[in-house]
């Protein structure tokens, strides 16, 4: 073998000696700040012809012409390329001037980067800048308002808790998140990135451009792209930057104070309470809301030498919640490099470790919210005062310990290899390791009512508990890319092969009875199994354990991948991808598929009849189509396995001891197959003179088929209460329109622009179960009390709201005899709507009442810069969607009770849409009556940025310093009565429920940025 | 700069890249095979004599999941006389209430959790039942095993075809699709072919270990046949089943009632069959939450406070029947030296126009001592009792003519409640037959009040109307529960509903 390889080394190096008539050299250079430098990896090709050399790491090539062979064409991607006639020169050099029009207009796409002017696929780009502009340890917070089709919700304002995204809308009943590709390693989430160490964010939305990730981009694929050091940059640049932020809760609810309600309380228990002015008023959420401060420091080294570019980075956020006991910190530290063997071989790393720890606080928003208001946080002695139903939240927060750890390692090592001089082979290794643990202390207390007795709030016996789990997945992506352009002919064709696999395990231990409960002795050891807490209580105490796999991140997958880019004279373009993916959550007869994807796209600039319009600078038409996977369900779903539980042990004998048992678990489904959404996009973008005034417009329409659902089954097949078997049976429709328009110019040195994007979204429910299901719905978004909220049904939206409709107050009894009503209903009670006409309010009656899912979705941006001044800012909103105010609807017991409730139904007359008080029950039930319009408009983000003149700085070497103050949540108009109008939930059927979770705060922040 | 030439000329080597590209591992189908990780596959179970034990204690702990208990909330005691819904007032008061109040729907919270978790408990049995023969183990041992499974399957059957009727047959564990309902009787015959089955193969009470007290016994399957017979108004077979359990000698009652439902009489001489818990909170730990959801409420806090006993039952007791006082948990009462204090939230008497109708109390029955609601969730549900066996050879032979045997048995019940106290509870004498039929439902009731018989036992004797009528109870109707709306739309036509229910 290894004499095949020199003999043909031999041979070919020969022949191109044999052929050779006259040679020529130089050298290609560019200008970088000022400074020539020898450019690598350019194309040198003799025109007319299809020979060519690059230049290497100094710039340098040599060529040998043939007889008639005079002009060389010097091109670079990203730089203006060049003709030169060689005439009678043996040392041609060439300045390539860099083509900073050309530059911006490379797009990242999967598995590659094209032409802007190629692409016939709707991809958004958000760039550096723009992704540090929130103060948030996830980049994708800066996605909101950003991008066009893409919404960001807050799930809680929990420091370290990620956003939920959603690209086009929810187009399934299961995750609906996108996958991020970061650096070519698909990930299902960011938080181990530090937004400062990100170039760019790329949004893929339509099928033409997520097909190349076949089952896994259904639901949008975002590419981030991290810092490299930069290619001809020999100077090592190192910046510094760092903010201090200070967050506060936006706003307060507007709750009963204790005055009022004891008047509620006289009326609905006579003789309560005698004197109200006596009463005391405890504001619980000013007890526990603080102001909380965010810190976000970070330093980049980087550069390049001649065989090599660099990046590192370090960064540190440490975020406190403004409910105290929870918090985020973590450490960022970023590797990114690559080495160039030769010209045609290059290796290289780019790799994250992100150490971080998490303290969560205990539900402490929703508590403030339910606790009444007359009671006290603490007795004169200094103890906690009780309060009834909930418990005191400052006690709650008092003895909650809980502290998650990790460590996350994310990275890949490639290779680049240029062979057969227009084939580029590509192989990349990436690794997601990452490492948990978690602790949870309950000291032993107890909090005392005023007469002395013990309060439900307390714990017998300290509890500890502590988690460990790991996780690793490995990615081997080896991609063939081959680059050609032939005449009016330009081809980019891609051939790979992936494998990937995930796995994971986590062990849970949890035990009693601390001997001391001093941090040193917080460990377990001492199995005791099923002690009897009354009689013997055993001094530390293992109570449980478990050890398991996350059977949602334990899965492989290989996949074959094929796209061919044609561009014909830079007018006509055509896509088509093809993938093949495989799956091991299904089972072999169901595991492969197909998603193929098609596009056309059509470049009316550069038509002959139109080089006359000159107020068009820009015009481009697409469409595309495309099917696209989802395959995000837990591997065991097809598997019917064997339950062996403490729920299937028996307790026998006087000793009351457990028997070991086993039986047969639900069933599993070995039919199911991949979720496929069906996407076609209608695209137009436009750009007017000289591209000052920019548009970009898209249609879509999204079908997913054959959602796995997860279905009831008939009792009677044993799968027992409440038992789900996942199916194939679903279709959701999600299309809209998407626009983003922008005009930028210069105005007497103000350089100013305008942005303004968004898109409209209809999400319908095709079909549900159909002969499988229950009566074609899906119920979900279980409240505190059990009651189901949403109802996703033909015809409706994902998880839309379901329940009563009121139509005013029973204002007396011959109304209420007269109307239709349950027979819990009383005078001053709500009317609810006999929806079905039979003349009985019951259950039927419920109704459909409200959508979680926004019809529109906004965002407009200004930034306006004068010499070193800069004043921008973002603003973004959604209209048409509603949230149920879930947290108001429990109420077993007696809680405190929004403001409104005063203006309550007292007599005839009296109000036509507050009921008389009454501590829960009948009022409460789920009704239109807690839906509450979702739309807002919110100042996300204001910054005045100050940038030092660069005079001043050459002097001390500093190339940039920049400061600024920036305002986040500033101001957000809605009518919403909680905290925040922008949460959501991961889980499609129980979205923009409102219940109760921790607020997202309004930031003020100071920033220094350096580069030198 | 030569090298350099080399090493690009050699990319360009066609034969070379064929070779590097072809050396490229390409995936086998074993990477995508992944086994499920800690889970055993249906396929592949049960096939050992162990496994077989495992699959049998299985369907023994489908009786401790809680919803096997009328899907949670006693609601057969609720539906009785003898109580009402308890806890404080708006606490599942459309959930529960409805019950109480005879104004439930075919939606009725609970009623589903019913039927899933007693298929579910058929399921485990049907899987020994069916897997077992199969498995190579000795004869003996195959033969216990499903004769147990047998017998719970048929105790299972016997609540569902109480509650419901005609529920679906199934005696596999993979029933096919689209299956009807069968009719009453087809259940009873299953029924009783199935305990017929167990009685003739288990062993008695006395021949288990102590480490196996919970199984079922040959006493069990025959009291539950004497019961079954007893419901299907064959007062012979019932009164000779009970005869049976009566001769074996296996059992006796305690001489303390408190012990024939409270701890100390744990697998006690009078416990036919119960259902095992120990005292720890949560059903995956071994706990059981029956008695958990009708524990003291409020302080000692001992549960929910669920199946209040009425105003009617604590007055039906005859003069100084110490049964009262052992039913009911009054507020100051003092128990395992707690004083019972009540919930706070919750009224100590309820009044309408001016008339208590309800006092916050509690079921003594499900009272387990200790301090803390763990302890609470280890009672242990007796589901067969001596003295029911009793009562039942009294109300059938009564029926069969045998007045003196009747009041032997019938007195055997009232001399334990006695307690050595001369004074109370005189022997009964009666020698009418219908009127000490009525006399022997009115001890059942006492003998077992908020034991879950009350109800089927009006049902049962056609009293439900006389007795339930004011309290909402419809005749035509409320002799069987709706089968849960839920279940009717799953079967997408196959399965009907029962009269007095669409």
């Amino acid at each position: 073998m290894f004499k095949i390889l020199i003999i043909s080394i031999l041979l070919v190096t020969s022949a191109t000696v044999l052929a050779q008539n006259r040679q020529v050299h130089g050298r290609v250079t560019t200008t970088d700040d000022g400074k020539i430098t020898g450019l690598p990896g350019v194309n040198v090709v003799v025109k007319g012809t299809t020979k060519g050399t690059v230049t290497d790491l100094e710039g340098a090539y040599a060529i040998q012409l043939l007889e008639g062979e005079n002009d060389l064409i010097f091109s670079f991607i990203g730089y203006t390329p060049q003709t030169i006639p060689v005439a009678g020169q043996t040392v041609v050099d060439v300045l390539l001037a860099a083509d900073f029009k050309v530059l911006s207009e490379v797009v990242i796409v999967g598995y590659g980067i094209q032409r802007k002017s190629d692409l016939t696929g709707s991809i958004a780009s958000v760039k550096e800048s723009e992704l540090t502009k929130i103060p948030s340890f996830n980049a994708a917070q800066s996605l909101q308002g950003k991008v066009a089709g893409v919404q960001v919700y807050n799930a809680s304002g929990q420091p370290g808790d990620p956003p939920v995204i959603r690209v086009r809308g929810v187009g399934t009943f299961n995750n609906s998140s996108p996958i991020y590709v970061v650096d070519g390693v698909i990930l299902d989430d960011i938080s181990f990135l530090n937004a400062a160490d990100i170039q760019s964010m790329e949004v893929l939305k339509d099928a033409s451009s997520t097909a190349i990730f076949g089952s896994r981009g259904a639901n949008g694929v975002i590419i981030v792209t991290t810092k490299q050091g930069k290619v001809g940059q020999d100077r090592t640049v190192i910046t510094f930057s760092s903010e201090y932020s200070i967050q506060q809760v936006g706003k307060t609810i507007d709750l009963l104070n204790g005055k009022e309600f004891g008047q509620i309380t006289n009326e609905i228990i006579p003789g309560t309470y005698n004197n109200l002015n006596a009463l005391p008023n405890t504001d619980w959420q000013k007890q526990i809301f603080k102001t909380a401060p965010i810190q976000n420091y970070q330093v980049s080294i980087s550069g390049s030498s001649a065989k090599s570019q660099y990046y590192f980075g370090v960064g540190y956020f440490n975020q406190q919640g403004i409910v105290p006991k929870s918090s985020y910190e973590r450490l960022t530290l970023k590797f990114n490099n690559s080495y160039n063997v030769s010209q045609s071989v290059k290796f290289g790393n780019n790799i994250t470790l992100a150490p971080y720890q998490q303290q969560v606080a205990p539900d402490v928003v929703y508590a403030a919210y339910r606790a009444q208001p007359m009671r006290v946080p603490y007795y004169p002695d200094g103890s906690f005062g009780a309060v009834p139903n909930v418990g005191n939240p400052l006690a709650a927060l008092a003895y909650s310990n809980n502290l998650n750890k990790g460590m996350r390692l994310v990275g890949n090592v490639f290779t680049d290899i240029t062979f057969l001089k227009d084939f580029v082979f590509h192989s990349s290794f990436g690794v997601d390791l990452q490492y948990k643990q978690s602790s949870d202390f309950t000291p032993a207390y107890t909090v005392y009512n005023p007469d002395g007795t013990p309060n439900q709030q307390q714990n017998l016996f300290s509890t500890l508990a502590k988690g460990n789990g790991n996780s690793s997945t490995w990615l081997w992506e080896n991609t063939v890319t081959y680059n050609k352009e032939i005449g009016d002919h330009r081809f980019n064709v891609l051939a790979g092969y992936t494998m990937q696999t995930t796995s994971n395990e986590y062990t849970n231990l949890k035990g009693n009875n601390l001997i001391r409960e001093l941090p040193e002795l917080q460990y377990l050891n001492n199995p005791v199994y099923f002690y009897n807490l009354t009689s013997n209580p055993v001094i530390n105490n293992l109570a449980s354990i478990n050890n398991e796999v996350d059977p949602s991140a334990y899965y492989s997958l290989v996949s074959y991948l094929y796209r061919l880019n044609y561009t014909w004279r830079d007018k006509y373009l055509f896509t088509g991808t093809f993938r093949r993916d495989g799956s091991s959550k299904f089972s072999s007869a169901n595991r492969y598929s197909n998603f193929p994807s098609f596009a056309v796209g059509w470049n009316a600039m550069n038509e002959k009849f139109m080089k006359d319009v000159s107020f068009l600078t820009n015009m481009k038409v697409r469409a595309s189509w495309g099917a696209i996977g989802n395959e995000k369900i837990d591997y065991l779903k097809q598997y019917s396995l064997v339950l062996a539980s403490g729920l299937t042990s028996p307790v026998f004998g006087k000793n009351n001891a457990l028997n070991s048992g086993a039986t047969f678990d639900v069933s599993g489904n070995p039919n199911l197959i991949w979720e496929t959404t069906y996407q076609t996009d209608i695209g137009l973008e436009v750009g007017f003179l000289n591209n000052r005034l920019t548009g970009e417009f898209d249609y879509f329409n999204k079908k997913t088929q054959d959602i796995l659902v997860p279905l009831q089954t008939q009792g009677y097949l044993g799968n027992g209460t409440g038992a789900l078997i996942t199916v194939n049976a679903g279709t959701v429709l999600n299309r809209g329109f998407e626009f983003n328009v922008a005009w930028q110019d210069e105005f007497k040195g103000i350089k100013y622009k305008i942005g303004i994007l968004g898109n409209t979204l209809h999400n319908e429910v095709l079909s549900i179960g159909g002969t499988k299901g229950i009566d074609s719905t899906l119920v979900g978004g279980y409240l505190g009390n059990g009651q189901a909220s949403t109802l996703s049904r033909v015809g409706l939206p994902i998880g839309a709201f379901y329940g009563f409709k009121t139509n005013g107050i029973f204002q007396n009894a011959s109304e209420l005899a007269a109307y239709p009503h349950d027979s819990n209903a009383e005078v001053g009670d709500l009317r609810f709507v006999d929806v079905n006409k039979d003349g009985k309010i019951t259950d039927a009656d419920r109704t459909y009442i409200g959508s979680p899912i926004p019809t529109f979705i906004y965002g407009f941006n200004f930034q306006i810069g004068y010499k070193g001044f800069d004043l921008m800012a973002d603003f973004q909103g959604v209209y048409g969607n509603n949230i149920l105010n879930g947290k108001e609807i429990v109420r077993p017991d007696p809680y405190n009770f929004e403001k409104h409730v005063i203006n309550r139904w007292t007599g005839e007359g009296t109000s036509t849409t507050e009921p008389k008080s009454s501590f829960g029950g009948y009022n409460y039930s789920i009704s239109d009556r807690f839906i509450q319009s979702g739309a807002y408009l919110r100042l996300r983000s204001l910054t005045i940025a100050y940038s030092l003149p660069t005079v001043l700085l050459d002097k001390v070497a500093i190339k940039q310093v920049k400061v600024y103050v920036r305002g986040t949540n500033l101001f957000t108009s809605s009518s919403f009565t909680g905290y925040s109008p922008d949460f959501g939930s991961a889980n499609v059927l129980a979205n923009n429920i409102d219940n109760g979770s921790y607020p997202v705060a309004k930031v003020y922040s100071i920033g220094l940025n350096v580069t030198f | 700069m030569k090298n350099k030439n080399r090493r690009i000329e050699f990319l360009n080597n066609p034969k070379l890249v064929t070779i590097v590209i072809f050396s490229i591992v390409m995936g086998c189908q074993d990477f995508l095979d992944k086994k499920p990780q800690g889970q055993l596959l249906q396929t592949s179970f049960p096939v050992s004599a162990n496994d077989a034990l495992l699959t049998t204690n299985a369907a023994y702990a489908s009786l401790r999941n809680w919803y096997f208990h009328s899907g949670g909330y006693p609601v057969l005691d609720i539906m009785s006389d003898d109580a009402k819904k308890g806890s404080s007032p708006a606490d599942q008061l459309n959930t529960v209430g409805p019950y109480d109040s005879f104004t439930i729907n075919t939606k009725q919270d609970g009623l589903d959790r019913w039927w899933t978790a007693a298929y579910q408990g058929i399921r485990s049995t049907n899987v020994v039942i069916t897997y077992a023969p199969a498995i190579s183990m000795s004869d003996s041992l195959k033969t216990q095993y499903i004769s147990e499974a047998r017998f719970l399957r048929g105790l299972i059957y016997f609540d569902m075809v109480r509650a419901w009727g005609g529920v679906q047959l199934v005696t596999k564990p993979d029933p096919p699709l689209g299956l009807g309902n069968s009719t009453a009787s087809d259940i009873y015959t299953q029924i009783i072919a199935d305990l017929t089955f167990a009685a003739q193969n288990l062993p008695e009470q006395s021949k288990y270990t102590a480490v196996n007290l919970g199984r079922a016994s040959r006493g069990a399957a025959k009291a539950y046949l004497s019961k079954v017979y007893l419901f299907k108004g064959d007062f012979i077979n019932a009164e000779n089943f009970g005869m049976e359990v009566f001769n074996s000698a296996q059992y006796s009652l305690e001489p303390d009632f408190n012990n024939a439902n409270g701890l100390s009489g744990n697998f006690g001489v009078e416990s036919i069959f119960e259902i095992g818990a120990s005292p720890n909170d949560g059903t995956e730990n071994g706990g059981d939450q029956y008695a958990n959801t009708q524990g003291i409420r409020g302080s000692p806090n001992r549960g929910w406070g669920f199946n209040r006993p009425s105003i009617d039952l604590i007055n039906s007791f005859e003069p100084n029947d110490p049964r009262r006082d052992a039913t009911v948990i009054f507020l100051n009462e003092v128990l395992g030296g707690v004083k019972t204090l009540g919930d706070g939230s919750t009224p100590d008497t309820i009044k309408v126009n001016n008339v208590i109708t309800e006092i916050e109390c509690y079921n003594q029955k499900v009272w387990s001592p200790g301090n803390n609601v763990a302890s609470q969730w280890g009672h242990h549900r007796r589901l067969m009792r001596y003295a029911d066996v009793l009562l039942i050879i009294a109300e059938a032979s009564n029926q069969n003519g045998k007045n003196s045997q009747a009041l032997q048995f019938l007195n055997m019940v009232r001399a334990r409640a006695r307690g050595g106290n001369a004074g109370i509870l005189p022997d009964i004498t009666e020698p009418n037959k219908n009127l000490l039929q009525d006399i022997i439902i009115n001890e059942r009731r006492h003998e077992l009040a908020l034991e879950g018989h009350r109800f089927w036992d009006l049902v049962r004797t056609g009293k439900a109307a006389a007795v339930l009528g004011p309290l909402g109870y419809g005749v035509n109707k409320y002799e069987h529960l709706p089968l849960p709306q839920n279940q009717i739309d799953l079967s997408q036509g196959h399965l009907k509903q029962n009269i007095g229910w669409n």
